[in-house]
């Protein structure tokens, strides 16, 4: 994996990183997020049912050739009846200059406000120096969002970045500030989402880090204590699920092309939360 | 370590330091810290160690260490036990390690494994939700000295996943630099300082977290 140069164009793996943020950092990335968000205002999300179903996938790395398992992704969820939402969960590429192609996946003709499929970047993304060129498609790595059904609260989405494992003090204060003020709204049901997995259970992780000690400690101690029931990660190609202070951590498996297990989560998001996974077709 | 000229004599050591560290998830704090060195003979020696924390962390460790000598420098074999109360977060972390070394005058190596268990201090021990297993990760530790070890004064650098309290996830590397000066026949000076980024593979390392020691040891 370390092999691969760092010098050449379209190259997946950004080595100098290793040492030093070649990029804007997490606190950079957060408050130029925030503007953002400022300047939209907040997203609702009105389902006009009580059921809905989320599409999560996470990891599709692709490249200008190799993106058959997000097409198939965005398909079924397209065909998918309303109402929905997806979301994909970082590492939306591999390699430099991929970012049109995976914009042009993610937004179909047609698309609307309603069938939005939201992003989180996941280290691939931002390599390179590629903050600038995901903000231009993207706009924003950390907001949240949330879904009623006319004037009924319904569920809270939080987005994270963590693309360097590394929630940063920023960030970390609005997420504490966040849950203190929305836990009291009412919402069913609270869902962060995020790239960088939390727990490191097995050697089917691999090659991939995570949080610092300190910071695993102190993010699952938040989120047990205002009630988050479930949080969605990637990066790690692997599914995993695990329980901690009453909160939810699932893992899932990558979209990546060429994979051994790929699969993507689909969520039936009513009175409780029914999640199921998928293959992707056989490449 | 009699015998053996590179390591010179292996005492009682007993040893009170304080630190400022910072993290940007815990902030600005301080940690006081003692130690201890028991080598009961040339071919054991346990290490016993306490931290409290202004952090609201308070921390321990065991370390049995067999050794023996082989004709260039000492192996040993580190078994560990690490436990921190993270009182902050009401989360323990508790981690063992066993690992083989080898030591020599100016390169000291640990290679091993270790399993981690991080429980919650508010859930029924009766609940699989209590704890998280984190059965396998990979324990490194490689140290460079720019003097033999019995020297009065040396410097060291080394690069591992696990410090005196903590046991960090393999792909979590920290930065140190060590050192000590003998101002007196029974009294040490001690300097140690360490870096901690995050995201190093993720290939987006990022400054996390520094901390600096400096105390007395007193060798009986």
């Amino acid at each position: 994996m370390l092999s691969v140069s760092c010098a050449n164009e379209d190259s997946s793996l950004d080595i100098k990183g290793m040492f030093s943020p070649q990029g804007e950092t997490i606190n950079t990335r957060f408050a130029e997020s925030m503007e953002y968000n400022d300047s939209v205002g907040e997203m609702h999300l009105d389902m006009q049912s009580d059921d809905y179903v989320v599409y999560v996938c996470t990891d599709s790395h692709i490249t200008r050739k190799e993106h058959k398992n997000l097409d198939y992704f965005v398909q079924q969820y397209k065909n998918a009846p309303m109402p929905k939402l997806a979301i994909h969960l970082g590492d939306l590429i591999d390699a430099q200059k991929n970012f049109p192609c995976v914009d042009s996946i993610l937004h179909y003709p047609g698309q609307s406000r309603l069938d939005t499929i939201f992003t989180t970047p996941g280290n691939h993304d931002i390599y390179f120096k590629q903050w600038s060129i995901y903000r231009s498609f993207f706009k924003t790595s950390a907001y949240w969002f949330d879904t009623h059904n006319g004037s009924k609260k319904l569920d809270l989405y939080i987005c994270l970045d963590t693309a360097e494992g590394n929630l940063g003090t920023k960030q970390t204060k609005w997420l504490k500030d966040l849950l203190e003020a929305k836990s009291k709204e009412g919402y069913r049901r609270i869902i962060l989402f995020t790239h960088t997995h939390l727990w490191k259970l097995d050697g089917s992780q691999g090659h991939t880090s995570n949080y610092a000690l300190e910071e695993t400690y102190e993010l699952t101690s938040i989120l047990g204590k205002y009630g988050v029931e479930y949080v969605w990660c990637g990066h790690q190609h692997a599914r995993q699920s695990v329980i901690f202070k009453g909160v939810n951590y699932l893992v899932l498996d990558a979209t990546k092309d060429a994979e051994n297990g790929q699969a993507y989560m689909t969520v039936e998001m009513g009175e409780s939360a029914v999640y199921h996974y998928h293959n992707y077709p056989k490449n | 370590m009699a015998g053996n000229p590179g390591f010179g004599p292996r005492c009682y050591q007993l040893s009170v330091m304080g630190e400022y560290s910072y993290n940007t998830t815990w902030g600005h704090h301080g940690n006081f810290d003692i130690q201890s060195l028991m080598p009961f003979n040339p071919h054991f020696e346990m290490e016993a160690k306490i931290q409290l924390s202004t952090a609201n962390v308070y921390s321990g460790a065991i370390q049995f260490r067999p050794k023996f000598e082989v004709p260039v420098g000492e192996m040993f074999i580190e078994t560990d036990v690490y436990y921190r109360a993270v009182a902050r977060n009401r989360v323990s972390d508790f981690t063992a390690a066993i690992g083989v070394g080898y030591r020599m005058d100016y390169v000291s190596v640990t290679l091993g494994m270790f399993s981690r268990v991080v429980g919650d201090w508010d859930r029924s021990w009766y609940s699989k939700e209590t704890y998280v297993a984190e059965p396998f990760n990979l324990l490194y530790r490689l140290e460079v000295f720019c003097r033999p070890q019995a020297n009065p004064w040396n410097l060291s650098f080394m690069f591992s996943n696990v410090d005196d309290y903590q046991m960090e996830r393999m792909w979590q590397p920290l930065f140190s630099i060590g050192a000590y000066y003998d101002v007196a026949e029974h009294w040490r000076l001690n300097f140690w300082a360490q870096c901690k980024p995050t995201g190093m593979f993720h290939l987006d390392a990022t400054f996390y977290g520094a901390t600096f020691r400096t105390g007395f040891t007193y060798k009986f």
